[in-house]
């Protein structure tokens, strides 16, 4: 029988674990990211809050090559108001978009899916880029940016390019990030509309859940009334966050009492195309799917 | 190996570390500092056993490399008591029968801790949602409510 050691320091270490070679970067400015990522582009893991991250490198679900650390890039966690636009850092974590009396106020669907996000210790990590370059179709932001129009700048050695949210998922976990490219802001349009958004979440339980689906809701309302554009996007259902054009486009130009619910909810059910997994089988995600459609459009109705 | 240095403030002490580029928060502070208070979960952060307050915020130390957080502030369950004397909050713990395994108490202290610090009044939903990310299958989460709940009329004005 081995003899176990009475000094704490003999102990085996819980960490030890085999080290490879890292190196690791904390840049503190774009510059210097960017010489950064141009020296060892094919070697950097980036590591943003590192919520998922560490499950995953904990899980030894990949290896780990050069750590990038985005923590110390202040100018990433901005988040700045313009007239026409709301710019917001990538690492601007799930805490202060759940915190933000202005968040709240401009986009309370973005607002109240941030504060859904796992627990109070994952939202103060969690950040809003690591969550869309994650690009699971289960990331809690991303039907409620779908929602808002975002569009994503994203910065390399080669210069920026700034794409629309609802080109950038390609998959479960892809994207159309190239090497080397790292996601530096939000861009949210601000328009001079009346808003009508929902959100709603399904899960087995409240908190730390990964959703089975989710449903994100705006619709702009003109001066006559009409409802000048519609968004309708469903999490946890399809490969990729999923808008359901079809809906949006038969609920445009009515009035809100108008709006034919049962039709909606009918085509947003068909529209997607869930799996059996462990949050849930195909059938039921269509019957939630369902249900959360009326839900939805019956609370920003009033019907 | 690379080493990393980092300078750590951890209950108020000051410690220069040099870790691997791979040592979680939780390791340094069990394996390297013997602050064995912050317990192993689940390591994936779903359990909320190894919450320590970061910065001011409860954060999972299974989700943070050490290497992250240099120059940073950590406070651990054992920087609770200062000077032989417990924190309200645990006294309130042990008046309320909020312990019975105990492996859950030291992260719920946290964050509770946490939710103190920053609203040192908070409604019940308010604290129901600070200790969402923590598990405990001993309780059933309503000693440790009412014992926050408690110490909060007891520091307060009420």
């Amino acid at each position: 029988m081995k003899k176990q050691s009475e000094n704490v320091k003999d102990r085996p270490r819980t960490s030890g674990r085999d080290f490879k070679q890292y190196k690791y970067f904390r840049p503190k400015s774009k510059e210097e990211l960017i010489r950064i990522i141009n020296d060892f582009q094919k070697d950097l893991t980036i590591i943003a809050g590192g919520t998922d991250l560490l499950v995953a490198n904990y899980q030894k679900l990949y290896e780990i090559k050069n750590w990038l650390d985005l923590n110390l890039l202040n100018e990433f966690k901005n988040i700045k108001m313009f007239d026409d636009k709301v710019e917001i850092g990538s690492m601007v974590t799930h805490q202060r978009l759940s915190k933000l009396d202005q968040i709240k106020e401009l986009f309370p669907v973005l607002h109240q899916a941030a504060a859904d996000v796992g627990s109070p210790q994952i939202r103060s990590r969690g950040t809003i880029g690591g969550n869309i370059v994650t690009s699971s179709p289960a990331g809690d932001l991303l039907p409620p940016l779908l929602i808002y129009d975002a569009q994503l700048k994203i910065i390399s050695g080669e210069g920026s390019r700034v794409v629309d949210a609802n080109e950038f998922f390609t998959g479960p976990k892809k994207n159309i990030l190239k090497e080397g490219e790292i996601l530096e802001k939000i861009i949210i349009p601000l328009k001079e509309e009346v808003y009508r958004g929902a959100w709603i979440k399904v899960g087995k339980r409240k908190a730390l859940i990964i959703s089975s689906i989710s449903l994100a809701l705006n619709l702009s309302i003109d001066r006559s009334n009409l409802i000048k554009k519609a968004r309708i996007c469903i999490g946890s259902a399809a490969p990729v966050p999923l808008r359901i054009k079809t809906a949006e486009q038969a609920i445009l130009k009515k009035e809100l009492t108008e709006i034919n619910i049962e039709e909606i909810a009918q085509i947003v059910s068909e529209e997607i195309s869930p799996i059996d997994d462990i949050r849930g089988t195909a059938k039921y995600r269509r019957q939630v799917a369902l249900n959360i459609t009326r839900k939805a459009l019956s609370e920003v109705t009033n019907q | 190996m690379q080493k990393v240095k980092v300078s750590l403030t951890v209950n108020r002490k000051k410690y220069n570390l040099k870790v691997d580029p791979d040592e979680r928060l939780l390791d340094t502070l069990r394996d390297r500092l013997h602050l064995f208070g912050v317990k192993e979960g689940c390591s994936i952060g779903e359990c909320g056993a190894c919450t320590v307050i970061l910065d001011g915020k409860a954060v999972n130390s299974c989700m943070v490399y050490t290497f992250q957080i240099d120059g940073s502030q950590v406070l651990t369950v054992e920087g609770l008591e200062i000077d032989g004397r417990l924190d309200p909050l645990q006294l309130s713990f042990i008046e309320h029968q909020a312990v019975q395994c105990g492996f859950c108490t030291p992260g719920m202290l946290m964050s509770a801790k946490a939710l103190l610090n920053k609203n040192p009044n908070p409604d019940k939903e308010a604290i129901k949602t600070a200790i969402e990310g923590n598990l405990c299958r001993c309780t059933g989460y309503q000693q440790i409510i009412e014992a926050i709940e408690a110490s909060t009329k007891k520091d307060g004005s009420e």
